[in-house]
């Protein structure tokens, strides 16, 4: 060894002591830092330990069940995917505590605008209103029970649920159309829209009737069935409630 | 509502043509993404020219070795930079080097990075330098004799023996170097190259495609260089050494954009379904520059430029004239490379069906002022490191040769 030294050029040496101080420096920051910094697991445990050490603020809805009757109500209706937590704030300790700590009552109009309030992004059939034009000077509460919310009647047209649709189908080339023409609404879809669904075109040669080749239809634009579109239902590539073909 | 972000938003949207979802209006990787690749090109470059005088021992060039090997030290250094700006907190970046994660070709660039800095360049740099740096501090007083001193790190020994060593492993450290900065610059085209979803990038030529720009950015950056430096220090350009870098250049630049037309042809021929859109984005968003800047001035005119210095005998002024100009022009032509490729792949939709746009802060932490400021840095870290490490001092009398850029050689 000691030969071996000797015999390395001098400039080498100077360079390899560098070299041996920079991964010492490595191994010591490695050293020195803490374990929670470098080892994954630990950290994750170190994150877990801190999230449960937060005080539990909910009950969950089965405590709800227990006393309350309303919650079998809510379970049969369009809420029931709700917590009862959702409306009525957290309730550890109301549950704890019933006859002294009592949840909040939400009755403000705005409480319910904050889901129900017309937004395109939401799902098609999602109940939105304009509340600036829905009974403004009404609660909501006074018209629909929050723990089985209906429409005080039911809708008579489609854009009472649909209006993005309906909206954009105004402007299309098929504002002509109406809904029933390419749809089939069982008049249960109007109470239970989610459980009875309406129908839709399921044969090419329902758009056929206005646009294969050999219908009278002089308006509508024209394709060869029988090479357009192969296999696929016409609706699959054109979006029917604006077609994009004029 | 009226932020800042929705203003912007709403200037951008006017701009959109076609159909694009909506998470594509705002392109993510900005100027700072492109500076990167810049210069780690300039790097890469810069020491393919400095290894052709040690490993393939062409003289000429032995004038402009330092400095190009200097140059690539100073834009190393400040090549992370426009990266650590983009991302944020900078001081977490040394977690890439105690958490490695093998399987990620842009966490592996921290080993690259550190590879060709530590053991490649500032080695080589080290052993290039070691006997000047004890010949100086002897003939020194003050600062610099200590600053020299500790550079050299206390070693003494200018033997002959020794100085033979220094040699050997310049040589050596420069053969482990060239595949090291094939592989620094390749990996940025690599990283690009393998975004199989987006067709602007997604292509095996593009890592060589990068790595011949780079060389050709490279060289043009230490002919500029030399060709401005050298009248400053009242000396004489030495012709010979121009000339050579200049042939280097063009056989650089017939092969870089070869490469890219073959690239173009082969995206022509495959016409994938993105052709559509990418054609799209050629004849319009990129025109100006695509078409203008990096073909037409950052390429076929220095090309132009070069061919008729070759075939005409021009006289040594109007040479000198023509590299320089070229020179710059192939930096422009570059940036321009760099920037078609990082904004372009983002300015089209993953619906191949409209284009977005691309508009450029003039301050903040991604604006233009900024990217002014990181491509001065280097210039700043290269004039300090001249500073301590002449590239033309001759060494002190009485000592054996060691590789340095002769006063006789120049004068």
């Amino acid at each position: 060894m000691k030969m071996f030294l000797q015999k390395m050029p001098d400039a080498l040496k100077r360079v390899l002591a560098v070299f041996v101080l920079v991964a010492a420096a490595a191994v010591l920051v490695r050293v020195v830092l803490p374990a929670s910094l470098t080892d994954s697991r630990l950290h994750i445990k170190s994150t877990v330990e801190r999230e449960m050490a937060h005080p539990v603020r909910y009950a969950g809805s089965e405590a709800c069940a227990d006393c309350h009757e309303e919650y079998k109500v809510k379970q049969g209706g369009y809420h029931k995917n709700l917590s009862c937590e959702t409306c009525h704030g957290a309730a550890k300790e109301h549950s704890e505590n019933p006859s002294e700590l009592k949840p909040k009552l939400p009755r403000m109009r705005e409480f319910c605008a904050g889901c129900h309030t017309y937004n395109p992004s939401r799902p098609s059939g999602f109940p939105q209103v304009n509340p600036a034009a829905h009974n403004p000077l009404k609660v909501c509460v006074e018209c629909h029970n929050p723990h089985d919310p209906k429409p005080t009647r039911t809708p008579q047209e489609c854009s009472a649920c649909h209006a993005e649709i309906a909206r954009t189908k105004e402007l299309s080339p098929h504002a002509q159309l109406e809904c029933t023409n390419c749809h089939t609404v069982p008049q249960e879809h109007k109470l239970a829209p989610r459980s009875v669904r309406a129908g839709i075109p399921s044969e090419r040669s329902f758009c056929g009737k206005c646009h294969s080749k050999d219908s009278g239809r002089k308006e509508a634009p024209k394709v060869d069935f029988l090479t357009h579109g192969e296999k696929y239902l016409c609706w699959q590539c054109h979006y029917p409630h604006m077609p994009e073909v004029q | 509502m009226n932020s800042p972000l929705t203003e912007k938003l709403f200037d951008l949207l006017k701009q959109v043509t076609g159909y694009i979802y909506p998470n594509e209006i705002e392109v993510h990787w900005g100027i700072l993404v492109v500076v990167y690749p810049y210069l780690t090109g300039l790097v890469a470059g810069a020491f393919i020219l400095a290894s052709l005088v040690k490993v393939f021992n062409v003289k000429e060039v032995q004038p402009a070795y330092r400095l190009a090997m200097l140059t690539a030290l100073s834009f190393l250094l400040i090549a992370p930079l426009p990266l650590l700006l983009h991302l944020g907190h900078p001081v977490r970046s040394y977690e890439i080097f105690l958490n490695p994660n093998f399987t990620s070709a842009m966490a592996m660039f921290g080993f690259v990075y550190a590879w060709y800095l530590m053991v490649v360049l500032i080695l080589e740099i080290w052993f290039t330098y070691r006997k000047d740096l004890i010949v100086w501090s002897q003939g020194e007083t003050g600062l610099m004799r200590w600053v020299h001193r500790a550079v050299a790190l206390y070693s003494t020994d200018i033997s002959d023996k020794a100085v033979e060593f220094d040699k050997k492993m310049v040589k050596g450290i420069t053969i482990i170097g060239i595949p090291s900065a094939f592989l620094l610059h390749g990996y940025v085209g690599f990283i690009f190259g393998s975004i199989k979803a987006n067709p602007w990038w997604s292509s095996v030529l593009m890592p060589i495609v990068f790595l011949f720009s780079a060389i050709v950015s490279g060289i043009a950056l230490v002919l500029f260089l030399y060709m401005v430096i050298t009248p400053l220090r009242k000396e004489k350009i030495d012709i010979k050494c121009v000339d050579k870098m200049a042939s280097f250049l063009f056989y650089a630049v017939i092969v870089d954009f070869s490469l890219e037309f073959l690239d173009f042809i082969h995206r022509l021929y495959e016409s994938e379904e993105s052709i559509n859109i990418l054609s799209d984005l050629v004849m319009n968003k990129l025109f100006i520059s695509l078409g203008v800047l990096q073909v037409l001035l950052g390429m076929l005119l220095p090309l132009g430029m070069m061919v008729a210095i070759r075939l005409f005998k021009f006289e040594e002024e109007l040479r000198k004239l023509l590299y320089f100009v070229s020179a710059i022009l192939i930096q422009i032509g570059i940036f321009a490379t760099r920037w078609n490729v990082v904004i372009g792949g983002q300015m089209f939709s993953k619906s191949f069906r409209g284009l977005t746009a691309y508009k450029m802060d003039i301050g903040g932490m991604e604006g233009f002022l900024m990217t002014l400021v990181l491509l001065s840095l280097p210039f700043i870290v290269l004039s300090i490191l001249i500073k301590v490490l002449p590239p033309w001092e001759k060494p002190a009398k009485g000592t054996t040769e060691g590789g340095t850029m002769e006063r006789s050689v120049i004068g």
